[in-house]
């Protein structure tokens, strides 16, 4: 089977039905397993599931190919461009679904309510942390991914992730003097 | 009174803080995760997707998700996940052409290609009728032929009857 980087694109969006097979076969394990998983807390059927991921073919291939001929290659691979594109695609889907599907009423209450996050905390002033600082404390310790995660996510090495995480942890405790146990 | 400071764990010490409420919000386009996702932003849009995602929990958790798909092995997908899809594309030759099409390719286009030959081949029927019935004459010749025939095989009739009661055949 073709791999999806070596798809000609160029041929697709002109109208060759080989390439758009091609591309479809190539395409659809990836597309699948990023709709499944964006819409695994909705606990859809199979059907519903399936109608969401045909639904991001639908998008690549309306008006012509506009999506995919808005496609850089330079900025990144057509592999996670498509994840982000099907994902994209999958939660739009499904936010058209419940428009048509839910009134007011019939959602939980508890999904309307507003999480009570008043409770006294210390405030980080703006610009103590450098963006990414911030990010990887809310990925260690918010999200309790571990360093290996962060690192694939970041596209940087473990040891980078331990000694950004070292610097922001001391810059904090250094502003709010509180010690290390 | 102690002033000793309180010793805290890393993520304790971390959740009792709380950032400045003029953190980063707003939304990433496709193209620009995408680009984050491969480490390939420059560093001033880097650190703008960095503070979004520091800012957003359900944009940092898409963007964990991605992530880890992009480096899993994947499972095949269903077949007929394919097949439906590979039906969007039709073949090269039923294909509009890019450029805006003349009067006559547009009125034989794809969708409206059956209902034209059916509409096509009616007209060349009605105008073959009409002609070869013409060329016989027309309707009231047609009429006029019809009467003459008709008068003529009673007349015809007729005779053959007064024939035979002259002859004296009848009893």
């Amino acid at each position: 089977m073709t791999e999806l980087n070596e798809i000609n694109l160029r041929g697709l969006t002109a109208g060759n039905k080989r390439a758009w097979d091609q591309f479809v076969a190539a395409a659809a394990p990836l597309i699948n397993a990023v709709v499944r998983r964006a819409l695994a807390p909705y606990r859809l059927g199979e059907d519903d599931v399936m109608d969401a991921a045909q639904d991001v073919f639908v998008r690549l291939c309306a008006s012509d190919f506009r999506l995919i001929k808005g496609y850089d290659p330079s900025r990144a691979g057509i592999s996670t461009w498509l994840a982000v594109v099907a994902r994209s695609a999958a939660i739009d889907h499904m936010r058209r679904r419940r428009q048509v599907a839910d009134s007011i009423d019939d959602v939980p209450e508890a999904a309307l309510a507003v999480e009570d996050r008043h409770t006294e905390k210390l405030k980080i002033p703006q610009g103590l942390l450098t963006d990414r600082q911030a990010l990887m404390l809310r990925l260690l310790y918010d999200e309790d991914r571990d360093v290996t995660e962060v690192a694939d996510l970041l596209k940087i090495d473990a040891q980078t992730v331990r000694s950004t995480h070292h610097k922001a942890l001391l810059r904090l405790r250094e502003h709010f003097k509180i010690d290390p146990t | 009174m102690s002033t000793e400071p309180i010793p805290m764990s890393d993520q304790e010490f971390w959740r009792s803080l709380a950032m400045d409420g003029g953190a980063a919000s707003g939304s990433i386009s496709d193209n620009d995760l995408a680009a984050w996702l491969e480490g390939r932003l420059a560093p001033a849009e880097a650190a703008r997707v960095d503070a979004v995602l520091a800012a957003d929990p359900v944009q940092r958790a898409a963007a964990m998700e991605l992530s880890e798909i992009l480096a899993m092995p994947l499972p095949a997908a269903p077949v007929r996940l394919a097949v439906r899809a590979q039906a969007l594309v039709g073949f090269e030759a039923e294909r509009m052409p890019a450029s805006r099409p003349g009067f006559f390719v547009s009125l034989f286009a794809a969708g409206r290609r059956q209902a034209m030959r059916a509409a096509a081949m009616g007209t060349a029927a009605a105008i073959l009728a009409v002609s070869g019935f013409l060329m016989g004459g027309g309707l009231g010749e047609s009429y006029a032929q019809q009467k003459h025939i008709t008068v003529v095989s009673s007349t015809d009739t007729s005779n053959e009857l007064t024939d035979l009661f002259s002859d004296g055949n009848v009893i």
